[in-house]
């Protein structure tokens, strides 16, 4: 579509579309549709129950709801435990895992004992008694970690008792806590998936587990509340360069065009006591992004108060390069912008046929076809709004379109070096960076902790 | 001999590749950066916040009808926590206390310290403005009570006090705290104190992101070589250093 041979040559290899710079957009149009379930986290399994068909029969019995688990034999040596797994590992994906059991019978010799296996545990000993698992028991208060021997941990536990296990996936410990509070840490010297595991060994012995269907006796969330504090202190003990993020929002409005925004704040920061300074040369490239302000705020105003026929008719006379090919991406997604605003003026009849005169060629187009069936089908809908395509109808569909318009503009200045930097604000640039940082460093380990999520870190401090 | 020198040289080799970091080329980096979503309106959230939160009212006003993002605060509770603090940073103490109190006497009632540097900053300005008598006066009879509640209060008056021991207080070795720092200081002080009232968080979120991918890039380092922003204010992507 652009006839800029400049932002055309490029090299860098992203797989945004090489000839039309639109497209990118298009991908964030798209964006609205899947807006409720975006967080890219897809959900864990979590343990919800004690697995019957791995567990040692014979020596237990667990019970018909799988939450309890009893001691129904004798036991003679070491190789008689009733032990049972989770039916689910534990989730990696999160700061801290946890669950708690319930001991309501110590039975002959109180030889309970919970902690994490591997699913090639031997199902007949002690968690802690063999290489890669742990476990705390309740007889000696010891905790096991694959040697024979147990080292010095806590106090025992008994019937009555509530007593817990848990990995804190970001300092790598598992930690054990008894009737509610902490008892004690220890490296997770284990990899793999770890399934949370209870093991009885003597007779009448009888324990509940608690997965978190019903509340815990220990505060998990104060606990990740704190283990979210401690990290806080390490970061905001780095220090930054001086009004760096003054910079990156005055760079945010320049870029987006929100030029009343910027002339006031600009205004403000020359009175703020110490005065803002900000060095020149600090590479921000003031003129490229100031180029065409005015014009792309004049846009930006136009499309946000739909009035897409008159941001056509500036284009056509101020950048006629941008929307000289009526099959580009940014033509598209201005006539689908029409369209849409037509259909929420009620205009159905102008709307059909609008569609009909802009819209149709784009249908069975790979890139635009499901965006052109989005837009047509809010005609279906007398609540459109309501409808799986309501997205359409909101603010943010608007705001995509001037954003578009807005870089398409930045684009053709014939001082851009990179075709690309004229997509991105310089904090979207950041933001995707640390969430990538983020993401690769969770998943070289394992897929343990927690991603970053913008929104997410948004709604920390509210209420 | 030789033998054992090509067994050490295995063993150097095998241990290099196992502590040997992953190398992420531009290129594999730049298709992971394009997969992140980030949504428009969060990034108008945080410019937003920082806006509200730094105290530009009118930028905010702007950016609201610029951006229709709507602030997380009652902008209106913004120009009165910015007289407060612009009373502080001219010295008119006394101004910013009475403003303090219109807006919500709770804050002064629920915060001994703060109320405490506010009043020693009264006695600083009496002191700067050469009203000796008055100073003493204000000390003795304000500021001595408090100081006999909290052995650091005591200390930080008597720091004070000592200012009138010098002729020449710019050489003196307390004289910073007539520097305008030590104003800057108190005003941010009464700035956090207002928000926190407000149940808002005292610092903008965006220099605690831009901490957060230092930390980020940081942990990342030891695991992978990957293209780094080492430069915040332009956002370029550095080739990985391997």
């Amino acid at each position: 579509m652009t006839n800029n041979s400049s932002a055309n040559s490029d090299s860098n290899g992203t797989n945004i579309h090489n000839q039309d710079l639109g497209w990118y957009f298009l991908e964030l149009a798209r964006l609205g549709a899947s807006r409720a379930t975006h967080l890219e986290d897809t959900e864990e399994q979590l343990p919800s129950e004690l697995n019957t068909i791995n567990s040692s029969g014979g020596f237990l019995l667990v019970s018909t709801d799988k939450l309890s688990v009893k001691y129904t034999s004798v036991n003679l040596h070491g190789h008689d435990v009733g032990v049972v797994q989770a039916n689910n590992p534990a989730p990696v994906k999160r700061l801290v895992y946890y669950f708690e059991i319930f001991v309501k019978d110590a039975g002959a010799k109180g030889q309970i004992a919970i902690g994490f296996t591997t699913d090639t545990f031997k199902m007949r000993r002690q968690p802690g008694w063999e290489a890669n698992s742990c476990g705390y028991h309740g007889d000696d208060g010891m905790l096991y970690r694959g040697q024979g021997k147990g080292e010095t941990f806590g106090p025992t536990f008994t019937a009555n008792d509530i007593v817990g296990a848990g990995i804190n996936y970001a300092s790598q410990e598992f930690f054990f806590t008894k009737n509610g509070a902490v008892v004690g840490a220890v490296y997770k010297d284990m990899k793999g998936p770890l399934f949370p595991t209870i093991a009885v060994h003597s007779q009448n012995e009888e324990v509940q587990v608690n997965f978190g269907q019903k509340s815990f006796a220990f505060d998990v969330k104060e606990f990740e509340k704190q283990e979210r504090m401690k990290q806080q202190t390490t970061i905001e003990k780095i220090s930054l360069p001086p009004n760096v993020s003054y910079g990156i929002v005055r760079s945010y409005l320049l870029y987006y065009g929100y030029e009343d925004t910027l002339n006031t704040f600009d205004v403000a920061s020359k009175t703020t006591v110490p005065p803002v300074y900000m060095a020149q040369e600090n590479g921000f490239n003031e003129q490229d992004i100031v180029y065409a302000l005015n014009r792309r705020k004049t846009l930006r105003k136009l499309i946000k108060s739909g009035e897409i026929d008159s941001a056509f008719g500036k284009l056509h006379d101020w950048y006629p390069q941008i929307v000289q090919d009526d099959k580009s991406a940014t033509c598209f997604l201005l006539h689908c912008q029409k369209f849409i605003e037509l259909v929420r003026v009620g205009a159905l009849e102008e709307a059909v046929k609008y569609g009909r005169i802009k819209l149709a060629k784009f249908f069975g187009l790979a890139g635009f076809d499901d965006l052109v069936q989005d837009c047509v089908a809010l005609l279906a809908y007398e609540q459109p709004q309501e409808s799986s395509v309501g997205y359409l109808l909101e603010e943010s569909q608007r705001e995509v379109v001037a954003d578009t318009v807005n870089a398409m503009i930045l684009s053709t200045n014939p001082n851009l070096k990179d075709s690309h930097a004229c997509l991105q604000s310089c904090l979207e640039r950041l933001l995707r960076q640390l969430t990538a940082c983020c993401l690769e460093r969770r998943s070289l380990n394992g897929d343990q902790g927690e991603a970053f999520h913008l929104n997410k870190e948004l709604d920390i401090g509210k209420n | 001999m030789s033998l054992f020198w090509i067994v050490i040289r295995r063993l150097a080799e095998i241990e290099a590749m196992a502590t040997s970091k992953k190398v992420i080329t531009k290129e594999e980096w730049e298709k992971k950066l394009n997969d992140v979503k980030i949504r428009k309106e969060d990034m108008n959230k945080l410019v937003m916040n920082f806006l509200v939160t730094e105290g530009y009212v009118d930028a905010a006003e702007k950016f609201r009808m610029e951006s229709g993002t709507e602030p997380d605060i009652d902008l209106a509770t913004i120009t009165d926590r910015m007289a407060v603090k612009k009373a502080v940073q001219c010295g008119n103490v006394e101004d910013a206390i009475e403003k303090v109190n219109d807006l919500n006497p709770e804050i002064l009632d629920t915060n001994p310290q703060l109320f405490f540097h506010l009043q020693q900053q009264r006695l600083i300005e009496l002191i700067r403005h050469g009203k000796v008598e008055e100073a003493l006066e204000f000390a003795q009879e304000e500021l001595a009570p408090r100081g006999e509640e909290n052995q650091s209060f005591l200390e930080e008056l008597e720091r004070t006090v000592s200012l009138l021991a010098f002729e020449d207080v710019s050489n003196c070795p307390v004289g910073e705290l007539l520097d305008i720092s030590q104003r800057l200081k108190t005003a941010s002080e009464v700035n956090a104190a207002i928000l926190t009232s407000q149940s808002h968080e005292k610092d903008p979120k965006l220099p605690s992101l831009l901490k957060m991918l230092i930390w980020a890039q940081n942990q990342l380092d030891e695991k992978a070589a990957y293209p780094h922003i080492n430069d915040l204010s332009t956002a370029t992507l550095e080739d990985p250093a391997i």
